[in-house]
């Protein structure tokens, strides 16, 4: 009973008032105490009781009204799909959701989980199919290089040229190298530009240059101009090969494909659309 | 419409995966599990269908555990998994080929993607090197106890320089270079179970089978990190035992053979006591042994103990009583209130002597 009686004070709409309602909320205080002290000369107990726990409420107002704004910046300011866009313009290569989370996270403060990124695929096909090039980009599929179906957890830009989104066999090896060297290579434009990444991002690039041969020494934070420079070396080993496939693989697309399948991949069975 | 489709009933077949083939070859004997196995037929659901649920299968947290580590293995173009090759079997740099056969073209039916494994292994074995170095998911038959089983694989078939290798990624800790025994043993022996599948593969492709190695490459978290080490494991005991064992399961068809026609084990059609009944028909040879490792295990141990079979005592106590089967007939031989048969009279005799003997210690 009590308890309810606490919400017939209209303090709740005063606690996110700001500087300008203070005057109001100390007005409010002052009222309740002089209430306080007459119901009390009164010998009304169960009222004094609820009067004292809407002045704390009061109170407590006061001071919330006394600290800085909340930053309003928690809630996304762009949509999901902008941020995975955003994501992949850095990376510059088709990649897997989880990557793609990482990425965002530690270089964009994003909050994006895997899992809102699993039916992002085929919402954007069911777009493409419903009024095609209405959106700028689609955030379509990657290419496998034989059967040109689409593969599997990796999402890319439909702007990129077909080539960048055709997934040959040395093709997940080289999209690793590339994307730790764009990575790297956004480090070092923030510090460049007087800003420091986040350890966040700096975690990223050290795991990810662990598996790549010279570019860290032990368990040591990982060096972008070293990065750089070992999967150069290592990519420069794949690039040929991997390049002559997937052009090859990339013109055999363009030849035998419509624009939907183009952008989501053919496959063996019809897209899962349903 | 096959024999065995018409004992599982409409639903869907279990593929075999090297867990189950390995507990297969530890009970060779046992034809219930050999039927089921080869049908295909859920025996946790049926199991909970007749009434004995096993408190059996792997913990959903392992499992997640599991999963958890694989990927993080096979992450980027599996970017950990060839470091910890560069670094143990000094693979060149060049070799970095990835292909992924977990579907064909978005089509995951068994039939393509083995066809699609033979094919991307035959290539890379005859074409030499440039032809392909990891091969995720690869799809690998076997033939069981006659009848033909895919093999759901967890790992990666690998080449270096012609030869072949099982990668097996598991995620219990190798701690100071020392690893759980058990847990290194049962590894093992569902490596020699893959490596006996692609063994088999390369001799249908008329390859030299001895282009698959024994020793297998196990991934496992180091110390208390999550950062994979890699370990080479030679499994060329296991993949003897088990091809001795595998040579030795009875042969489907003479079970069926024996099997009253129109039996099934449906479960959506027939009652629990049916399913009993059917399930019974079948023999089973249970050692306290499958517990561990079978889920059809309680149902067999409550059918050995109504029958007073010798079979609940465990395998030395059964060989040492040498063919009688149930404990009512054991005890009156002992005590000369049943008369042995010809081949009974040496047991007969040695366990009259044990009685003596016992009823002197405790008189």
């Amino acid at each position: 009973m009590e308890a309810s009686g606490i919400h017939r004070f209209p303090v709740g709409p005063l606690i996110r008032c700001g500087t300008v309602e203070l005057d109001a909320l100390e007005k409010r205080i002052a009222e309740l105490r002089s209430e306080i002290r007459a119901t009390k000369a009164a010998g009304d107990h169960a009222t004094v009781r609820t009067l004292r726990a809407e002045l704390r409420t009061a109170e407590r107002a006061w001071d919330d009204a006394l600290e800085p704004e909340p930053e309003p910046a928690k809630a996304p300011l762009l949509p999901v799909r902008e941020q995975v866009h955003q994501a992949l313009t850095l990376l510059g290569v088709p990649t897997a959701t989880k990557m793609i989370v990482t990425v965002n996270e530690a270089f964009f403060a994003g909050h994006i989980t895997t899992s809102q990124l699993t039916s992002l695929r085929r919402d954007e096909e069911k777009s493409f199919r419903g009024s095609p090039y209405a959106r700028p980009y689609y955030l379509c599929a990657a290419l496998t290089s034989e059967l040109l179906s689409p593969a599997r957890g990796l999402l890319a830009v439909s702007t990129w040229p077909m080539q960048n989104r055709i997934i040959g066999p040395l093709s997940p090896r080289a999209d690793f190298l590339t994307s730790a060297t764009r990575i790297a290579e956004h480090i070092m434009r923030l510090t460049g530009a007087g800003e420091d990444a986040s350890p966040s991002a700096y975690r990223l690039l050290t795991r990810m240059a662990q598996n790549i041969p010279g570019a860290v020494d032990g368990f040591d934070q990982a060096d972008p101009t070293q990065v750089i420079a070992a999967a150069g070396a290592e990519l420069a080993v794949h690039e040929e090969s991997d390049i002559s496939h997937r052009g090859e693989a990339a013109q055999r697309a363009e030849r035998q494909l419509n624009e939907v399948t183009q952008l989501f991949g053919a496959g063996l069975k019809t897209a899962r659309t349903a | 419409m096959t024999r065995l489709d018409t004992l599982r009933g409409p639903a869907e077949p279990l593929d075999h995966n090297a867990r189950t083939i390995a507990a297969l070859a530890v009970n060779p004997g046992c034809d219930r599990r050999a039927l089921l196995d080869a049908a295909g037929v859920d025996k946790q659901k049926t199991a909970v269908h007749v009434g004995f649920p096993a408190p059996f299968g792997q913990s959903p947290f392992a499992i997640t555990r599991a999963k958890s580590f694989d990927a993080l293995v096979k992450a980027n173009g599996c970017a950990h998994l060839l470091r910890l090759l560069r670094d143990t079997l000094d693979l060149s740099i060049s070799e970095a080929s990835y292909a992924d056969i977990s579907d064909v073209g978005g089509n995951d039916d068994h039939h393509v993607r083995h066809t699609r494994t033979r094919a991307l292994l035959k290539r890379a074995a005859t074409d030499g090197d440039g032809a392909g170095t990891l091969f995720d998911h690869p799809l690998l038959k076997l033939t069981v106890a006659g009848h033909e089983v895919y093999l759901e694989p967890a790992v990666i078939a690998f080449q270096i320089e012609g030869r072949f290798h099982i990668v097996e990624i598991k995620s219990f800790a190798v701690i100071d270079d020392q690893a759980d025994a058990g847990q290194v043993a049962a590894a093992a022996r569902q490596s020699a179970v893959y490596v006996h599948a692609l063994r088999a593969l390369f001799a249908a492709e008329g390859l030299d089978p001895e282009r698959v190695s024994h020793n297998v490459v196990l991934v496992c978290p180091k110390d208390f990190a999550n950062h994979p080490t890699a370990t080479l494991l030679d499994v060329r005991q296991q993949l003897a035992a088990l091809e001795r064992q595998l040579s030795r399961l009875p042969r489907i068809d003479r079970i069926l053979d024996e099997l009253p026609l129109g039996i099934t084990f449906d479960l959506e059609t027939q009652s629990p006591d049916e399913v009993s009944k059917a399930v019974a028909t079948v023999d089973a040879r249970f050692a306290p042994e499958c517990l561990a490792s079978c889920e059809m295990s309680l149902f067999c141990r409550a059918e050995a103990r109504d029958n007073g079979s010798t079979d609940m005592l465990g395998r030395a106590a059964r060989d040492e009583l040498g063919g009688i089967e149930s404990v009512p007939a054991v005890l009156g031989l002992a005590d000369g209130s049943r008369l042995p048969s010809t081949e009974q009279l040496e047991i007969a005799e040695q366990l009259r002597y044990v009685r003596r003997i016992y009823t002197e210690a405790v008189a």
